[in-house]
């Protein structure tokens, strides 16, 4: 056959580079680059907060088995793993300062033993520019020293620091620690020192809270025959757990964050692929008549095929290599917005986003695209007498199937998660039909106002409605983005300034913690002579609830007690049965007070406050967990404070309001009842800014009490909202550019009509500008239905975060509906705009000419 | 040349209808025609008249319903879609009122595609000469969008010529330009035609261009007839629109 040559490749390069560079080919090209991008950096992103939150799943506490209690364990325990060959290590929790000169840090402190961890890596880096290691815990003497402590105190490594009174030296900053419980609100940076060095601090006082666990590892058989022993010994104070029950309440809260991370992200690929979707099919019109000329110049089936399939690959190749060097960087900045608040510094680039993001580019490249480019290889010699077929409306078919599971597969890919990809396929298609009905319907009205608004507004919603279905994509998809943004920055700016703004100016900003019955006299000495406002020390006792009346309580599910996975001996027995028996309880330990009057701020509402004289054992209980209890009053309750334990009468309920940021107790006992107990107590002061510096000197002179500054909290908060808000905001950047690419790419496909649209009104006379503004008011009523849309949902979703999250009355954000529907109308009407440039710039001659 | 006349298109009882809900519509009625290698013939006609139907069955774009077709004896009728773009691509040229030149590929390029379909060597520099003598020497580096109406039905006449087809089929090549330009493309056309031979079959209801041709037919509400006196079209004259648009 004469015709087998080989041009085929030549004519599809000679395309290929001549539609590059005429930038015939930039939206499609930009929607691949873009759902790779997309796909690679969020992929990378939440991997790399993975890795950040849990390092390795089956190493997270750095044994196989975990005994912890608020002191030493019991000798016999000890005795009883080795004599099973199990390997023991030791690590004493507590927070404290650090002192380094004039500068000082609360820091989460971890004493351990050199054989720490049995499982997992604990790894360091002697010099910052140096390579991690593998080691133990650190000899005597120094410190192992997470990073962002450097910085924040001012120090490097080779530094001696001081944790209460013990002088160590900072040896290494830590890269990984097998059993860090990732928390974000920690007090601090985290610290390692070697647990010989701990009595040297004078950190431990008697009632101070010191975390012992003793980490337990060996072969399978020792490690459930100690289990088995072990379990029926552990008491109400103590835990055991293994990996799976070592999850802590902040990593399900991270758990939800990267939820929501994987949710935006997922969006942000739906619109991607939407958009390649959009693009391939125009791509299909696009060539239509190329094909139509090479079959009527006699090139057969299989040469255009050939042509055509090459032509796709290249292009597709090309954008997806694009698109894993743009995701790249976006994987860098945004790793680089979080760095400060999740050390991922160390965490490596894995395989996975580079392969996700290349599959995701050739699902996209082929499944959306094998359609149009089936039609466009079969297009008919004969239609370069009869004419093109013009975009016709999507219809459905099974055709359809093809790119909806791909879409599925590639939230599949992505999550890894089918309960969560259908329910999001199902969702965005639900949420589509809810806003497509809505946007319909303003569309409509916005028609009927737009008859009376004059003639460009007229010609506008006419458009908008009569194009209705395309536009209901953008609708969608700019409505989500819209809404999302609003919401981000509602709660950035306003929610966490109200919650702020409730506060009395005399509120406490600074906390102290372990104070020594010994200096609460010079402490007070302090206030009154520098004119310090506060509200009095507590002595503070850490105890259990374990029965009422007698009945012993056990820990239900509950989701402000997020501490249900604790193995206690009444988990057991409740385990056992498979239901649970016994009363309601508080699953953790409680701050437990003695006070002679009743706090300021305090009501009592049932029962009275006690007589000082009465030497009966009494307590005041918190209205509200009274009525979670069901604990009525002069209940008998029963405590167990350091293995001891004592029982009480309810004599009276108080009310109390939280909202203070005084110091408030649960449970108040009179001082008959802890008389015998050590203590260590706390105190919260307001410090005037001015005051700040003395206060500082004097807090130096008490090493070992913990101070804990609020004001820097918040602000560490604040920062850290704003650092998630930032890596948040760089995935709602590409769901907007999605969205606007899925924009840019409709305008495409309706470019020839709306060329003969304006043809037909020039030639009937219409002026320049009517045209421009018809089109202009068309995106900007498109972008401001979207805003309002959008605005509706940010208030709902704001309302619940106050109602529910911070517990605040909800309030309406009117302000930000007209950033919502300005900022909508504004980008939407400008992309649009840009999109239609080349149109609305032609002269009626070229237009009519073009279309005719 | 050959001085025999030697038929190279031949159309025997060939019809068209197509089927319109539940009715047939004929567009072409039984019609004979044979065409001579080397003969220049109009098939001229009102719009709506068939003629560009009958165009599309003769180069094989379309088929018949019932009938022959014989194009350098293949009976198009009996090919399907592959084989005869393989008879397009062999002897067939094209010219059409819309120019199709493809957007995105140089004037130049435009020109050589047919030739490297079928498979011609020097594909390029013919393409070049070509150009050169539609007067585009100097433009073969241009897209279409920077070119003329007139410019760009140059560059599809070169087009059409670069494979030597047997036979060249022009739908309305001066429609879509303005009278002067439209006599240039004309004179063009013939010029070249006679320089190579080709047989030419031209649809147009110009008379002016029908009446250059040696032979002209006439094709009515789908019934072809032949025209035995060229100054029948000269005389019905009428009025050509410029840029029907």
């Amino acid at each position: 056959m004469s015709r087998s040559n080989n041009v085929w490749y030549k004519q599809s390069l000679r395309l290929l580079d001549h539609e590059l560079r005429r930038g015939e080919l930039t939206i499609i090209f930009l929607a691949i680059v873009l759902a790779v991008a997309t796909v690679f950096s969020l992929t990378g992103f939440s991997g790399q907060i993975k890795h950040a939150i849990v390092a390795n799943s089956t190493n997270t506490i750095g044994a196989d088995r975990v005994f912890g209690g608020n002191g030493p364990a019991d000798e016999k325990y000890i005795a009883k793993s080795k004599s099973l060959n199990l390997d023991v290590a030791l690590k004493v929790a507590t927070d404290s300062m650090v002192f380094f000169g004039d500068n000082m840090l609360l820091s989460e402190i971890d004493a351990v033993s050199l054989n720490y961890p049995l499982r997992g890596e604990l790894r360091v880096k002697r010099t910052l520019s140096g390579t991690e290691e593998v080691v133990g815990g650190p000899e005597k003497g120094e410190l192992w020293v997470e990073r962002s402590l450097l910085s924040r105190l001012g120090v490097n490594i080779g530094d001696t620091v001081e944790i209460g009174v013990a002088p160590l030296k900072i040896a290494g900053v830590l890269t990984n620690v097998p059993d860090r419980s990732y928390r974000f609100l920690v007090a601090g940076p985290a610290i390692l020192m070697n647990v010989d060095d701990l009595a040297a601090t004078e950190l431990m006082q008697p009632g101070s809270r010191m975390w012992h666990s003793y980490l337990f590892a060996g072969e399978t058989n020792d490690i459930e025959a100690f289990d088995e022993w072990i379990k029926p010994q552990v008491n109400d104070s103590q835990r055991w757990y293994d990996a799976k029950r070592a999850q802590n309440r902040l990593s399900t809260t991270l758990d939800s964050a990267e939820r929501f991370l994987s949710l935006a992200s997922m969006l942000g690929i739906v619109l991607a692929a939407v958009a390649v979707a959009v693009a391939s099919r125009r791509y299909g019109q696009r060539h239509q008549s190329v094909v139509a000329v090479f079959r009527a110049l006699g090139a057969s089936i299989s040469h255009v095929r050939k042509l055509y399939c090459l032509h796709w690959s290249l292009l597709s190749f090309i954008s997806i290599a694009a698109g894993l060097v743009l995701g790249y960087v976006l994987l860098l900045l945004g790793a680089n917005a979080i760095e400060g608040y999740l050390s991922l510094d160390d965490t490596p680039l894995t395989f996975t986003p580079f392969l996700t993001a290349v599959v995701t580019g050739l699902i996209c490249a082929v499944a959306f695209a094998i359609h149009p480019i089936k039609e466009l290889i079969h297009t008919s010699p004969l239609s370069v007498i009869r004419g093109f077929s013009e975009a016709k409306a999507v219809k459905l078919g099974l055709h359809q199937i093809t790119p909806l599971i791909a879409l599925l597969v590639l939230l599949l890919m992505f999550s890894g998660d089918v309960k969560m990809s259908l329910s999001l396929l199902a969702g965005g298609l639900l949420v589509s039909v809810i806003l497509l009905g809505l946007g319909r319907l303003v569309m409509s009205a916005g028609r009927s106002v737009g008859t009376k608004a004059g003639k460009s507004w007229h010609l506008a919603l006419a458009n908008l409605k009569r194009r209705a279905n395309e536009n209901s994509v953008q609708l969608v998809s700019f409505t989500i983005a819209i809404k999302l943004l609003l919401l981000i920055t509602v709660m950035k700016t306003s929610i966490i300034g109200e919650w702020e703004a409730q506060f009395p100016t005399d509120t406490p900003n600074q906390y102290l913690v372990n104070i020594t019955p010994e200096q609460i006299a010079p402490l007070k000495k302090f206030t009154v002579d520098n004119d310090i406002p506060h509200r009095g020390f507590f002595a503070v006792y850490r105890g259990r609830l374990t029965a009422i009346n007698g009945e012993k309580t056990i820990v239900v599910d509950d989701k402000k007690e997020n501490e249900a996975t604790e193995v206690t001996a009444d988990k057991k027995n409740a385990d056992e049965d498979n239901k649970p028996k016994g009363r309601k309880g508080m699953g953790r330990e409680l701050g437990l007070t003695w006070l002679d009057d009743i706090p300021l701020q305090n009501k009592i509402i049932e029962g009275k406050w006690w007589d000082n004289n009465d030497q009966t054992f009494q307590v005041s209980v918190e209205s509200g967990i009274a009525e979670r209890l069901d604990i009525k009053l002069n209940d008998e309750l029963s405590f167990n404070l350091g293995g001891r334990e004592f029982n009480v009468k309810v004599t009276s309920l108080r009310e109390v309001n939280w909202k203070t940021r005084q110091l408030n107790f649960i449970m108040i006992f009179n001082q008959a009842v802890l008389a015998d107990f050590p203590s260590t107590s706390i105190s919260a002061w307001n410090v005037a800014p001015e005051k700040k510096e003395i206060f500082y000197q004097l807090i130096g002179q008490y090493p070992t009490i913990s101070m804990i500054d609020f004001d820097s909290i918040m602000k560490q908060l604040n920062q850290m909202i704003e650092q998630v808000t930032i890596a948040i905001e760089l995935i709602l950047v590409l769901v907007v550019l999605a969205g606007s690419l899925v924009l840019v790419a409709q305008v495409q496909a309706s470019m020839e009509e709306r060329e003969r649209e304006l043809a037909i009104l020039r030639t009937l006379g219409a002026k320049g500008a009517l045209l421009r503004n018809s089109v202009l008011f068309e995106f900007i009523a498109l972008g401001g239905i979207a805003g309002l849309m959008a605005s509706i949902g940010m208030e709902i979703g704001v309302f619940f975060l106050q109602t529910q999250t911070f517990e605040m009355a909800g309030s309406f954000h009117f302000s930000y509906w007209l950033v919502g529907i300005l900022s909508g109308a504004g980008f939407v009407g400008l992309i649009g705009m840009l999109s239609c440039y080349r149109l609305l710039n032609l002269t009626s001659v070229t237009l009519i000419r073009r279309t005719m | 040349m050959n001085d025999k006349p030697e038929s190279i298109l031949k159309v025997r009882s060939l019809t068209k209808s197509v089927q319109l809900e539940n009715k047939t519509l004929a567009l072409l009625q039984p019609i004979e025609l044979t065409v001579n290698s080397g003969e220049t013939i109009a098939i001229v006609g009102s719009s709506g008249s068939g003629k560009t139907t009958l165009l599309s069955i003769l180069a094989g774009l379309d088929l018949p319903t019932s009938g022959e077709v014989y194009l350098k004896n293949h009976g198009l009728h009996q090919l399907n879609e592959e084989q005869r773009s393989q008879v397009r691509a062999n002897h067939v040229g094209f010219i059409f009122q819309q120019f199709l030149l493809i957007n995105s590929l140089t004037a130049l390029e435009n020109v050589m595609l047919p030739a490297e379909l079928a498979n011609i060597e020097d594909a390029e520099q013919r393409g070049i000469e070509l150009l050169e003598k539609v007067g585009l020497g100097d433009r073969l580096q241009h897209y279409p969008s920077q070119l003329s109406g007139g410019e760009q039905q140059r560059v599809a006449i070169a087009r059409a010529f670069i494979a030597k087809p047997d036979i060249l089929f022009a739908d309305e090549p001066t429609g879509n330009l303005d009278t002067k330009t439209g006599l240039h493309i004309t004179d063009l056309l013939f010029d070249l035609n006679e320089q190579l031979g080709t047989t030419l079959v031209l649809v147009t209801h110009d008379p002016k261009l029908a009446a250059r041709c040696q032979r002209q037919v006439e094709m009515d509400s789908g019934v072809l007839s032949e025209a035995t006196n060229n100054s029948d079209f000269v005389a019905t004259e009428t009025p050509t629109v410029a840029n029907v648009g």
